[in-house]
């Protein structure tokens, strides 16, 4: 059973993860504002903004998703407090240095930092995109390690075929490999190679940044590099999420835990393999990219996807259809979740396939797409596990008052600024600009519905802070 | 021991700061893009003394550095530059600034060039020099070099957009075609222009090298770069099950 320091330190991730949280989603707002015409900002302020709001998403979801992970699996296998903390300080300390890099040195070169924008700022300070660049390498030192080590703890368990669960191809496997490890395995394997992926990208950086010019980098490796980590650390996110579903939504609605089966099995592997070459679906208009990676990007897109979402909607209808469960927020949250997983990610899927992808490229559609599956899916994973993870301590726990508005706030909040970026996508307006010209003034009141109706997603999400937060708190104040 | 490790290891540093201070980009075009200008005093025409940003800030500029003792591309350069100007006549969105990089060069030849060209009564040319040119040279990017035999400098034909907010937004080198001074002028007037990079030796990891005598791509380094991580990732993988099942007890 996991420790009193793993629990202290998973609600000082929770804590984090909210702060941080609510502070981008305010970032998020103003920049919305600012498309909308209701605020003046200035273009690299707005960038600044949107590089914060971007990599801190990014960060903490992921972070989220690791320490929740962390937590479950102490049920399995001995986890590393030490490698914990340590993910925890560089975190902290990345954090702070990124931060300074794009609120005092007004680095904004959005969180994929495509090359060679951070050496061609204009408006930023000249330190900030090495303070940026330092800031990653904290990050990606901090979650390597962290990764690595859970992935050795499940390899001390179970062979690397038992892991990955290969055993359930055949009949009666002799060694059952829980779901959440399987999972849990598989996601490990695509964040450690996303991770060393920035660990390239990163010395590329770094020696075209220190050269003085005697070295360059290609352009096109350099995308193809920012996208192997970008893409693929932003999925396998999610997953942490899903791994977290998997071992806690029959717990949870008080029905029998869920098993490795060969589907489950032979879905997650696709997963594995294919999320690795699903990121060439950013590369699409590139024509200097040959077309066969286009091709195996549309198919990885696929094959990466589809299937583990399949048996994920399958395993959770299957789990509720016409079964008495009891609800509890926390399963009510990882449902809804699944279901903006799903929708949200069949937008990504029409978007990586090539003939769609020439008309949504670069349009409002992809934020649509991809504020779809967090705002509306691993977040709701997440907070789910918060919630879970915040009432097993306490004592006493009374149904909340106003939980059924706290999650229809939330639900209108989020499918109302969701909606406004769809919308927008349809109406072909161009992502990523700070203020709309007047050929695409359109996009200026679906700026201003998007930001109020973020507004009210961000009423819901304080409302949890204070309710989980303040378990968290006591959490960490109860003795050691 | 430990001293022939640490002398190497200065050696190596220097050797490669050297380098990197000695080695061309062969990129001139792109080097100080979307820097600060140095906002240097100058000396124009009518003989007044402004800031180099006084003139940026009342219209983008077009800058040509050029010497007025030049025996080689200044005049070329400044002709076919007037020429491209006078093909679009409606366009005042700019100013070209034509200033000296010779110390040796004062107002009165200057004066004497822009008499040259014709272009002494023209509002949208000034002529200019400054006492501070080696900060401008620096902040440009540009570097003449003093060849005492020919008793000239050898340098680019440069010319500089700067927009109005003073940042340096394209660079062209040589005696263009006006489509590449449209180009220019859109940029100092913050609208999108397309810039390429062109191969050089210094881009060790192309995806793909590009041979312009047979017209032909060839898969490069930077794509063993793309497969690199997933790579180590599985070795890692497998190193660390050996590494955990050979320490644990049959």
């Amino acid at each position: 059973m996991e420790s009193i320091k793993l629990r202290k330190i998973t609600s000082v991730w929770i804590l984090a993860v909210f702060v941080l949280f609510i502070v981008s989603i305010i970032l998020g707002i103003l920049m919305r504002l600012n498309q909308g015409g209701v605020i003046n900002q200035n273009p690299v302020t707005f960038y600044a903004n949107m590089t914060t709001h971007g990599l801190t998403m990014i960060g903490i979801w992921f972070v989220a998703g690791m320490a929740a992970i962390n937590y479950l699996m102490e049920r399995y296998v001995k986890t590393s407090y030490t490698v914990n903390l340590i993910a925890l300080v560089l975190t902290v300390i990345g954090v702070l240095m990124f931060w300074v890099s794009t609120f005092i040195g007004k680095f904004h070169a959005a969180w994929t930092f495509l090359y060679p924008l951070p050496f061609k700022l204009l408006g930023a300070e000249s330190w900030s995109t090495l303070l940026f660049l330092l800031a990653l390498t904290i990050f990606g030192i901090g979650w390597l390690i962290w990764s690595v080590s859970l992935m050795t703890q499940i390899l001390r368990k179970y062979s690397i075929s038992q892991a990955f669960a290969w055993q359930h191809f055949k009949k009666n496997p002799s060694v059952d490999t829980p779901p959440f490890i399987l999972i849990s395995m598989i996601t490990l394997i695509g964040v450690i190679a996303s991770l060393l992926a920035a660990v390239v990208l990163l010395a590329l950086l770094f020696a075209e940044y220190f050269s003085n010019g005697s070295f360059v980098n290609d352009a096109l490796l350099m995308k193809n590099l920012t996208y192997f980590f970008g893409h693929t650390i932003a999925n396998e996110m999610l997953y942490l999420g899903l791994a977290v579903i998997y071992e806690l939504f029959s717990e949870v609605s008080g029905r029998p835990k869920w098993k490795t089966t060969w589907y489950v099995a032979l879905a997650w592997n696709c997963t594995l393999v294919f999320i690795l070459t699903a990121f060439f679906h950013h590369l699409y208009m590139d024509f200097v990219q040959p077309e066969g990676f286009q091709i195996i990007g549309q198919m990885a897109s696929y094959l990466a996807s589809l299937p583990a979402a399949g048996v994920t909607v399958f395993s959770v209808l299957i789990a509720v259809y016409r079964t008495k469960m009891k609800w509890t927020l926390t399963n009510l949250l990882f449902f809804i979740g699944v279901a903006g997983w799903v929708i949200g990610g069949l937008g990504a899927v029409i978007d990586a396939t090539i003939s769609n992808n020439v008309v949504l490229h670069n349009t409002l559609w992809v934020p649509a797409h991809f504020h779809t599956y967090n705002a509306m899916g691993n977040v709701l994973f997440s907070i789910g596990f918060f919630y879970w993870f915040s009432t097993q301590f306490a004592e006493n726990i009374k149904p909340e008052r106003f939980t059924k508005w706290t999650l229809a706030t939330l639900l209108i909040g989020g499918a109302g600024f969701l909606l406004a970026f769809y919308y927008g996508g349809a109406d072909s307006i161009p992502r990523r600009y700070s203020v709309y010209p007047a050929e695409l003034s359109i996009g200026a009141p679906w700026a201003v519905v998007g930001a109020i109706f973020a507004t009210v997603y961000l009423i819901a999400i304080l409302v949890f802070f204070y309710n989980i937060s303040k378990r968290c708190l006591k959490i960490l104040s109860s003795p050691s | 021991m430990f001293k022939n490790i640490v002398f190497t290891i200065i050696t190596i540093i220097f050797a490669l700061i050297a380098n990197a201070q000695t080695a061309s980009t062969g990129m001139e075009e792109e080097s100080n893009i979307y820097e600060k200008l140095f906002d240097v005093p100058l000396h124009v025409n009518d003989g007044q003394q402004i800031a180099f940003s006084t003139l940026y800030h009342q219209k983008p500029l077009l800058v040509a550095l050029i010497f007025t003792r030049c025996s080689g591309i200044c005049s070329p350069f400044l002709l076919q530059l007037k020429d491209n100007v006078q093909l679009k006549p409606d366009d005042k969105s700019f100013q070209i600034l034509v200033i000296s990089f010779d110390p040796r060069d004062d107002l009165e030849d200057m004066g004497v060039m822009a008499r040259k060209f014709g272009l002494e009564n023209d509002p949208q040319w000034v002529f200019a020099v400054t006492d501070s040119i080696e900060q401008l040279n620096h902040s440009i990017g540009f570097h003449p070099v003093w060849d005492s035999e020919s008793d000239q400098f050898d340098h680019d034909a440069l010319l500089v957009g700067i927009n109005g907010e003073g940042y340096i937004t394209k660079k062209l080198i040589g005696i263009r075609k006006r489509h590449d001074l449209d180009l220019l002028i859109s940029s100092v007037n913050n609208v999108f222009s397309p810039t390429y990079r062109l191969p050089s030796k210094n881009s060790l990891f192309s995806c793909f090298n590009y041979d312009p005598k047979t017209g032909k791509n060839t898969p490069g380094l930077g794509l063993l770069f793309i497969a690199l991580p997933a790579v180590l990732t599985v070795l890692l993988l497998i190193f660390i099950s050996r590494v955990v099942h050979n320490r644990l007890p049959d």
